[in-house]
């Protein structure tokens, strides 16, 4: 009767095929995670993400051989409600918040999600950056309302964490199809250089080395200075900048750092971190494209997840990341995007290629959601 | 007549409408004029008011034509509430005509539309399809077996299908129907039948019913026939909607209905529309016109009951079908689709041109379950289907093949075991063969061989070709020309018959259903077969070849289709591999313009590719001795390196395609990263070379982040690379009209010109300033004539803007224009206009195989389904008049768990439904027995379990089942099987809510009794066993069954699970004390798909599942033993006895004169007696606190009595829950 499960090999990815696996209600077995190193299995982040997800569906049936290298995932029903979750300072909240993001539509009951942990660490997208990238994106899908937030309560650094974040987000039946081909004109950009037990002064050193390239460019610019003190403060010391380029059109591109963590590799100043973060975000602003590569596959997904109606979005070049969840879309959803270069004319001066990525939906419906 | 009865009645007054009625009447009044008495006839006014009133209108000078200026007052507002309410009530009407507007997903080439014949037995459902057929087709079909499709006009193509009487057709087909013959036999009346459709149709999206009455002939009396009539169509409307088309169908001529009544159903089937239906067009379904066995034989012979592969035919409909997703078979369950491609239409609209009507050969009939459509082609084979008279003639012909054939099949050795080992004669006569003889024998066989195949359907054998070999195909085709030149031959002269009979009623119908345009898929056939011989060079089709090679053949052919469907990016292959081969080259050449499309997996890639590319110099010789598939990967591998320096040197001409196929690298690259998993060698087929993990293992392990690591290559330090994005910001260039200046010239040309109120002056825009230069250049220009032929490009320009401008001024202008009245309802239905368009246009060039991948298969394609293993008995109990629907599911549809419905017992019904006891649903696609629990919402959102459903009421139900979208409707029966006199539908409902666990609690009451009372508190036992258990309630509120609150304080260690608890009262020791508490209860697991199609043929209504418990006690003869104090039992009531009334005489003496006993005596005979005996076993307590009044006022008891009654009674204990305790409960307070 249930459907045919999936096979995968390896942990790389793991968190997609979780998500996948939960939206479409298809069981997958990932085998072969880590078997060959020192340390083979599951790693408490990826451990974690389990819990996590255990907390906020119901009827889901979770394995994992003896070595954690083995992991059978059955998918119960999106549950959603209140949860609280202690994530594993390995990974930074936004790993855990990715995830969060792309299942929270679909639940019976609103989300209201409490994490706890590390809010910025140079390896994932951070709290920030979703917070100013991916919500305006998720609206676009028609997922907006009262109780759509996130927000940062406590910034925790890494490597010892201490931040706490709050999400919240409304539940819906459907999504509506997008079409978003045109990004529009860069209007102003915003930033945030934050740091934390470290001097308040990190934070002008930033901002003010990162306008310095950026004012090149667009006079709009304003940069906050966010020091947290005391209980909120976290538990390790840092600093960082995240920078939004917002467009006429309503899409937001965006770049952050963050100081290397407390103990691990060179310490960088403040001043090449700002310089070091507006390239980034001029790079990015490079690849362009409506949705920025981080969100890239989020936008995909809620694509996938559609009416049967055609959905169509510019994107920059495809990060390896988003190529590999296409695959596991055709493999979950059986929906293939059509793709089209779209290639800068010659006295263009908007950056790379950019990707048409055409797609008609599946027609998704919660069917968690109760009807009253 | 019956009319005589009303000798007043005037002409005018008879209902018009019949026109033989009316004629009829007519004569009867005229008959009466004689007796009757003369009317007074009308005398027109000459005067007076009337008259000149009418004189004025004659003129037409009425001079106040509009009533309302005319005669205000009547108009005027009389009240301010009674206009709020019209109004209200307008807006009220208005509203209710929208409907939710939805995206219109019809395709451009719709589907054929399903027509479901229903009716009761005998009720001429065949006929008419029979007949409607004929109508549109020119065609006579014999028995109506499956679906029939017909084209029936320029755009409308049509399926018949005949609905049994069986419940579980006809829900099946109530699911695909679009439109709906209801059936109904005049002469009778309504049948449960008609009704129990009527309701399946309700709950499962009602698509458009039209009744159709029959034996409208039976009806001698006219009146009778009309008051029939007119019964019969409220009673439909009632059911169906006001004004629903009831079409009367008035009698037979030999044995078909009058052509003229089935014509103009015809148009009415013509013309029809249809609205969209929630479960069908959220959800693929093919109703299958055409089975397939495609299970080898071998596996058949020795193991007859294995699992078959079938191939099922038919449009899709609903939208779009997925490859490998998940169907399901009402009647035979869940099934992966093994593959899907789509078929040529066997029935296609004709081509879009200007013409009136459709030609005979266009008017198409495709049944392949009847038997009509005599070639069918199929995916690697033809079937050639001949009428019976044939089948003789060639059996004699072919007898010694098929003698070989059978002889073979009836083997239990391996072919080739028995090959070697014995010597097979052909003939009867000759002499036995060597296997080598017979191995040039199968190589000189000639003509096409073919395969016997028993269809059931048909009843007959039918021949699938074979081809052995390119060779022969020629020989083959013309032998095949052949026969069909023999088949037309016959075919014309039958025809010729035909025509010469007038009636029409020849019994050979087998040659009617040979049509012409067969015969020119015959012959187109014979086109392909040389087309496909000489491209498939050495490729052979067979079906009686060994599985293994023609698996490896399918996969070929799969390979090859897949080439041949991606024409665009096949030839990029070797492009990519060798951008990625050579990625560090490009480095080299500097990738400025590089987009960085494969930054980071191509150079992880990259080294994959080079170790690869290494690994496959090693052992290119081996390699290219594997698969063919493999070998084309490689070939376009050593392509590449064959043109290696040259590709070097074009290494910028690639970067502008370098861009590399990112289709390819997404979807295409999965294939060769499993190749290179299997290319693992091994030294002497014992070991494995031991490589240091490729790096693709790696990245399967690496880290999981959706950080895309921005490229190396770009420095931001430079100005040139600040250039490149320079005109992503507002500050930037913009593009042409679209830049600030063009757009303020714009606004002015709109606003520009104003008049300057105060001063006066006139400010003109720069338009017309313009306007006047043009004018004066314009003179200008044509003396310049010469100069014309330069400009000729500039005015082209010119004048692109000019349209350019005024487009975009009309844009807005319209955009203004309906911003004033526009209703979110309105935009609402623009945007969803906006996106069917562009669904529409998206694919619109795109050719249909690629198509699919993207969209998947269309609603309206015609298409195959392979399906791998289904159960035996489905094809060997086929009946092709059940319909077999393929129902696509939704991704997560295929799950069980649990389910909350809201049902209601159907009014029709004629019992209630008890909890647990199994009831079989039809919800979505299924039909399925499942074991449901009711039960209904308290106040406080608790689900209290029910026993027994609400006799008029909705209520919840839980079960165990298949995932369904919420607001699905569904029905519930209680048995499919048979035919029952009572209506069948038990119950209807809705989908609520599905989750995976259930939240349903059952009441139940914990008693325990005092055994110490303290004032308040009392010490409680028997309630509990341990102390741990009394634990768990502390602080839990009892209740006496008097009423008297009190509260669970602390446990006591003896005995075990006694208590102490305070009341708000003194206990009695008679007290009982209860706990109400709600226990969770389980809803049983069961899921039972009713599999009714795999019964044999014949039975197929009798499916029986789970029986009900009353069923089974009924069945086994079990009746249970009342509980003994529930029964009745004669009152024994004692005789009273009261002692004489003694007073002593003290008292007696002490009494006032008149009361002394001795004089009472004397007056009366009877005693008043003191009551004080009768009193009840309470009233002790009650003395407690006051001296009861006693026997000096007349009815002291009944006062004291009643409230206290009244007071037990209320407590009175709710239904106990069939609790050991509950009952006791009950039973001591009854005794009390």
């Amino acid at each position: 009767m249930a459907s045919h499960g999936l096979d995968y090999d390896g942990c790389n990815f793991f968190r997609q095929r979780l998500v996948l696996s939960t939206l479409s209600g298809k069981r997958v077995k990932i085998k072969g995670i880590r078997w060959k190193e020192d340390d083979p299995g599951l790693r408490d982040f990826e451990a974690s993400f389990i819990r996590l997800l255990d907390k906020v569906t119901n009827g889901s049936r979770i394995e994992i051989n003896q070595t954690g290298t083995v992991l059978f995932y059955q998918p119960g029903l999106l549950y959603g409600g209140v949860v609280e979750h202690d994530c594993s300072p390995q990974r930074s909240i936004g790993y855990y918040l990715e995830a969060l993001l792309m299942l929270a539509p679909f639940m019976k009951n609103s989300l209201k999600a409490t994490l706890r942990g590390v809010t910025n660490d140079p390896l994932d997208p951070s709290v920030d950056m979703l917070k100013s990238t991916a919500l305006p994106l998720m609206k676009k899908f028609g997922i907006e309302g009262e109780g759509f937030d996130l927000k940062v309560v406590k910034r925790g650094m890494a490597p010892g964490g201490g931040g706490e974040v709050v999400f919240t987000c409304p539940v819906r039946r459907t999504i509506r199809p997008m079409q978003f081909t045109d990004p529009g004109k860069i209007k102003r950009i915003r930033g945030m250089a934050y740091s934390v037990r470290v001097s308040p002064q990190m934070a002008n050193r930033i901002v003010d080395s990162a306008r310095s390239i950026l004012n090149k460019f667009i006079p709009d610019i304003y940069i906050y200075t966010d020091h947290m003190k005391g209980a909120s403060s976290g538990k390790s010391p840092g600093f960082g900048l995240t920078l939004v380029a917002e467009t006429l059109n309503g899409s937001f591109l965006s770049a952050e750092m963050s100081s290397t963590p407390q103990g691990q590799g060179d310490i960088i100043l403040p001043e090449d971190l700002g310089t070091n973060c507006a390239k980034l975000l001029l790079e990015e602003i490079y690849r362009g494209g409506c949705v920025d590569s981080s969100n890239q596959s989020l936008a995909l997904l809620l694509m996938t997840l559609g009416q049967q109606d055609v959905s169509k979005v510019l994107l920059g070049p495809l990060s390896p990341y988003t190529i590999e969840f296409l695959k596991h879309i055709r493999d979950f959803f059986q929906i293939m995007f059509k793709i089209e270069v779209q290639k800068p004319l010659d006295d263009e001066r908007k950056g790379g290629d950019k990707v048409l990525m055409t797609c008609v939906g599946v027609g998704y419906s919660n069917m968690n959601k109760t009807l009253k | 007549m019956s009319l005589n009865w009303f000798p007043n009645l005037r002409v005018t007054h008879v209902r018009r409408g019949d026109n033989r009625l009316t004629a009829a009447t007519s004569s009867a009044v005229d008959r009466m004029d004689g007796k009757v008495k003369e009317q007074r006839k009308h005398q027109q006014k000459n005067s007076g008011p009337k008259a000149e009133r009418k004189k004025l209108k004659k003129q037409g000078g009425s001079t106040e034509e509009d009533a309302r200026k005319r005669n205000p007052k009547a108009f005027a507002v009389q009240s301010a509430v009674r206009m709020a309410k019209t109004f209200h009530r307008a807006q009220d009407i208005k509203g209710k005509k929208h409907h939710i507007p939805l995206v219109d997903r019809t395709p451009l080439e719709p589907p054929p539309i399903v027509i479901v014949v229903v009716g009761p037995p005998k009720v001429g459902k065949s006929t008419l399809i029979r007949c409607l057929i004929k109508n549109f087709t020119r065609q006579k079909l014999g028995d109506i077996c499956g679906p029939v499709t017909i084209v029936s006009g320029k755009k409308r193509r049509l399926t018949f299908m005949e609905c049994s009487n069986d419940i579980n057709t006809m829900i099946d087909l109530a699911k695909v129907a679009d439109l709906v013959l209801m059936l109904i036999d005049a002469s009778f009346g309504f049948e449960m039948e008609t009704f129990e459709f009527l309701n399946i149709c309700q709950v499962h999206g009602f698509p458009r019913i039209m009744g159709v009455l029959t034996h409208l002939d039976s009806f001698k009396n006219n009146k009778a026939l009309r008051k029939t009539k007119k019964n019969l169509k409220h009673r439909f409307w009632t059911e169906v909607y006001q004004g629903a088309k009831l079409f009367y169908l008035s009698g037979m001529v030999y044995g078909e209905y009058q052509t003229q009544e089935v014509k103009n159903l015809g148009r009415f089937i013509a013309v029809m529309k249809f609205r969209p239906l929630v479960w069908q067009q959220s959800h693929p379904y093919v109703l299958v016109d055409r089975m397939e066995d495609l299970t080898d034989p071998e596996k058949v012979r020795t193991d007859p009951k294995c699992d078959r592969t079938v191939s099922l035919y038919g449009y899709l409909r609903g939208t779009y079908l997925k490859n490998k997703g998940q169907v399901h078979v009402p009647g035979v369950g869940d099934f992966q689709v093994a593959d899907v491609n789509f078929l040529p239409d066997p029935c296609p609209l004709p081509d879009a041109q200007k013409k009136r009507a459709l030609n005979e050969k266009e008017r198409l009939l495709y049944a392949p379950m009847a038997g009509v459509g005599g070639v069918v082609y199929d995916k690697d084979a033809v079937y050639i289907d001949l009428p019976a008279s044939h089948v003789n003639q060639q059996q004699e012909e072919v007898r010694p093949t098929t003698e070989l054939v059978q002889s073979l099949i009836d083997t239990h050795a391996t072919l080739d075991a028995k090959m070697a080992a014995s010597k097979v004669s052909l003939f009867s006569g000759s002499a036995t063969l060597d296997p080598t003889d017979i191995e040039e024998q199968s190589g000189e066989k000639e003509g096409p061989t073919e395969k016997r195949v028993w269809d059931p359907n048909t009843q007959r054998e039918r021949r699938a070709v074979v081809f052995s070999k390119e060779d022969h195909e020629k020989e083959e085709d013309e032998e095949v020309d052949d026969e069909e030149e023999d088949e037309e031959e016959e075919e014309e002269e039958e025809e010729e018959e035909d025509d010469d009979d007038v009636s029409g009623s020849s019994n050979d119908e087998d040659s009617d259903q040979e049509e012409e345009e067969n015969e020119e898929e015959d012959n187109i056939s014979t086109f392909l077969k040389e087309a496909r011989a000489k491209s498939e060079g050495t490729e052979t089709i067979s079906r009686i070849s060994p599985p293994l090679v023609k698996k490896q053949k399918l996969e070929e052919k799969v390979e090859g289709e897949k080439i041949a469907e991606v024409p665009v990016f096949a030839d990029s292959d070797d492009d990519l591999e060798a951008s990625e081969g050579e990625s560090e080259e490009k480095v080299e050449a500097g990738r400025a313009g590089d987009s960085g499309h494969c930054s980071e997996e191509d150079e992880e890639a990259s080294d994959d590719e080079d170790d690869e590319s290494e690994e496959e110099e090693d052992g290119a010789a081996a390699e290219q001795m594997a698969t063919e598939s493999e070998g084309e990967e490689e070939q376009g591998d050593l392509r590449w390196k064959e043109g290696l320096q040259q590709k070097a040197s074009e290494a910028f001409l690639r970067q502008q395609e370098a861009v590399p196929n990112l289709r390819k690298l997404v979807y295409g690259s999965v294939v060769n990263a499993n190749d290179s998993d299997e290319d693992e060698e091994e030294l002497g087929g014992l070991f494995r070379v031991s490589r240091p993990q490729q790096s693709k293992k790696v990245t399967a392990n690496s880290m999981d982040c959706s950080r895309f690591i921005p490229d190396t290559s770009h420095n931001w330090d430079l100005e040139e690379m600040l250039n490149s994005i320079r005109d992503c910001f507002v500050t930037g260039k913009w593009e042409e009209g679209q830049d600030a200046a063009t757009r303020l010239k714009e606004d002015e040309e709109l606003y520009g010109d104003f008049e300057d109120l105060e001063t006066g002056e006139v400010h003109k825009g720069p338009k017309e300033q313009q306007d006047q230069a043009d004018k004066g250049e314009g003179e200008e220009e044509e003396d310049e004539a010469e100069e014309s032929l330069v400009r000729v490009d500039d005015d082209e320009l010119l004048k692109n803007k000019r349209l350019e401008k005024k487009r975009r001024l009309k844009e807005r202008f319209n955009a203004e224009y309906d911003d004033e009245d526009a209703t979110y309802f309105d935009d609402l239905k623009e945007e969803l206009q906006k996106q069917a368009e562009l669904n529409r246009a998206e694919f619109e060039d795109v050719d249909d195989d690629t198509r699919v991948q993207y969209e998947g298969f269309r609603p309206g394609m015609y298409v195959r389904l392979e399906i791998s293993s289904l159960p035996c008995e489905f094809v060997n109990n086929f009946d092709p008049h059940y319909p077999i629907i393929l129902g696509g599911l939704g991704s997560s549809e295929g799950n069980i768990g649990y389910l909350q419905l809201r049902l209601k017992k159907h009014r029709w019904y004629k019992r209630i439904l008890k909890t647990r006891d199994p009831l079989i649903l039809s919800l979505g696609w299924r039909r399925f027995q499942t074991i449901p629990l009711y039960h209904i919402e308290d106040h406080n959102g608790r689900n209290r379990l029910l026993k027994y459903t609400p006799e008029h009421m909705h209520c919840g139900a839980s079960i165990w089942g298949p995932i369904t979208p919420q607001g699905t409707g569904f029905l519930a029966l209680q048995t499919v099987a048979g035919v029952k006199a009572n209506f069948r539908i038990a119950a209807t409902g809705v989908i609520l809510d599905l989750d995976k666990s259930v939240t349903v609690v059952k009441k139940l009451k914990l008693i325990g009794y005092p055994y110490k009372i303290f004032k308040n508190t009392s010490f409680i036992k028997g309630m509990f066993n341990t102390l741990l258990e009394v634990a768990k309630f502390e602080g839990a509120s009892v209740r006496t069954v008097s009423g008297v609150r009190g509260q669970i304080k602390k446990a006591l260690s003896t005995p075990p699970g006694a208590y102490r608890a305070t009341f708000e009262d003194r206990l009695l020791m008679s007290d009982i004390v209860f706990l109400r508490s709600w226990y969770p209860v389980t809803v049983p697991q069961l899921y039972n798909p009713v599999t009714s199609l795999l019964l044999p043929v014949g039975q197929k209504d009798g499916w029986a599942g789970m029986r009900t418990l009353g069923q089974i006690k009924y069945d086994m003869e079990i009746r249970n033993k009342p509980n003994a104090d529930s029964l009745y039992k004669p009152v024994v009531r004692a005789q009273r006895h009261f002692n004489p009334l003694h007073i002593p005489r003290e008292l007696q003496k002490a009494l006032p004169f008149k009361s002394k006993l001795k004089y009472k005596i004397r007056k009366g005979t009877d005693t008043p007696r003191p009551e004080a005996s009768q009193c009840d076993p309470r009233a002790p307590r009650e003395e407690g606190g006051r001296p009861a009044p006693r026997s000096e006022h007349s009815s002291p008891l009944q006062d004291e009595e009643k409230p206290c009654g009244a007071a037990r009674q209320t407590q009175g204990v709710p239904a106990a829950e069939g609790e050991r305790r509950g009952s006791q409960a009950e039973e001591t307070e009854g005794g009390s």
